[in-house]
């Protein structure tokens, strides 16, 4: 194929489409007018082209945009639950709970130390000082004891006459 | 809607933008930027034929074309933040619209190639396989479905700029220079997908050139 055919064949789309420069555009059609492979390459691609229309347009559906805006409704659904359990505030969420943890430890552990429940003692000398406090609690109520005892000597003569 | 659309041309018309920002399109979408969703309703009414439209010239489903043209949509509806007038609303669209289709022919290709593998002597050669032209006669009067399936084949078969270039030209009319900034190339690069794609076409529909349809004097 001679050179100018070449370059005729690489530029025809482009004149078959009218995409080319009107000086560039009267060359071709120079050349086609006394090339008779090029003008038969021409008709080929034109005619090859013209059959992509017979490729059926889309069917048309009635409502496109009435379900397109029903999804963007579900869009901004999302979007917005989304928003809710975005990360900053979930670590929100979880620092809140921790804190929430932590003072509830605190306040019980200041909730024990005052009502100071009894502990069991481990060592011996905890066990000594334990048994030396229950005494001194003992003495206590021992004193007790012997003051309810006097004053039941004081008001109830026994069988032998006494009393107050 | 007709009304918001309307009073949105208006003042988009009083601001006195020129070139790509004059597009009625891309002041509805600047009116949809400011919180306007009337105006997004219009755009999605004004452009959803075109869109479903053209993927369906990738797909031929017309069910799953619309399920793009709404992705298409989605995603216009979500770049409204970022969204910039920098060029016609139609080629932000179509760009879009290009990458849904060939992301959707992709995976389509890639569930197919997953069958073929397991179920090849089922398949034969893979859904792109297109009939030798010395191996078999077409009939003199070929049923337009088959011719239909033949275009679509012959068609889907062409690399994917090809492909893009191909269908934005012949089924939007665009111009080489619209297509070049649809899918971001220079219009030489498109002047050479075209014929390249041209002649690609040529050669896969040759056998039903030569049943008599469609011959035209070239002058």
């Amino acid at each position: 194929m001679p050179s100018p055919c070449q370059w005729i064949r690489s530029v025809l789309a482009a004149y078959l489409d009218g995409e080319l420069k009107p000086s560039t555009a009267k060359a071709v059609r120079r050349h086609l007018e006394h090339c008779e492979s090029c003008r038969a390459h021409a008709r080929l691609l034109r005619d090859s082209w013209g059959l992509l229309d017979e490729s059926p347009p889309a069917p048309v559906r009635a409502g496109f945009t009435e379900r397109m805006m029903a999804r963007i409704v579900e869009e901004k659904d999302l979007n917005a639950v989304a928003s809710r359990l975005r990360p900053h505030r979930v670590r929100q969420r979880v620092v809140a709970s921790v804190l929430g943890m932590a003072a509830g430890l605190v306040l019980g552990f200041v909730a024990y130390s005052w009502t100071g429940l009894p502990q069991e003692p481990t060592s011996p000398v905890e066990r000594d000082v334990s048994h030396s406090v229950s005494f001194i609690e003992d003495v206590d109520l021992l004193d007790e004891i012997a003051v309810i005892q006097a004053i039941d000597r004081l008001v109830i003569p026994d069988e032998t006459g006494n009393g107050a | 809607m007709a009304k918001a659309a309307v009073a949105v041309a208006g003042s988009f018309e009083r601001q006195g933008r020129r070139g790509a920002a004059a597009d009625y399109d891309v002041g509805l979408m600047l009116a949809f930027q400011k919180g306007n969703e009337l105006a997004f309703q219009e755009l999605v009414e004004r452009n959803h034929g075109r869109v479903t439209g053209l993927i369906y010239r990738f797909i031929s489903d017309a069910s799953d074309a619309e399920d793009l043209g709404q992705e298409v949509f989605l995603r216009i509806y979500r770049a409204r933040k970022t969204y910039k007038p920098t060029a016609k609303f139609s080629t932000w669209m179509f760009r879009i619209t290009a990458n849904v289709s060939l992301n959707a022919l992709r995976s389509r290709a890639n569930r197919r190639d997953d069958v073929s593998i397991d179920q090849l002597s089922d398949f034969g050669d893979g859904p792109r396989a297109m009939p030798d032209p010395d191996s078999r006669m077409p009939d003199v009067h070929l049923h337009q479905r088959e011719l239909q399936e033949k275009v679509r084949e012959a068609i889907l078969a062409l690399p994917e700029k090809q492909q893009v270039a191909v269908i934005l030209n012949k089924y939007e009319g665009m111009s080489y220079a619209d297509i070049a900034k649809t899918i971001g190339c220079t219009t030489m690069a498109v002047k050479s997908l075209l014929a390249r794609a041209r002649d690609n076409l040529k050669d896969r529909l040759l056998l039903y050139i030569r049943t008599g349809r469609g011959r035209q004097r070239v002058s």
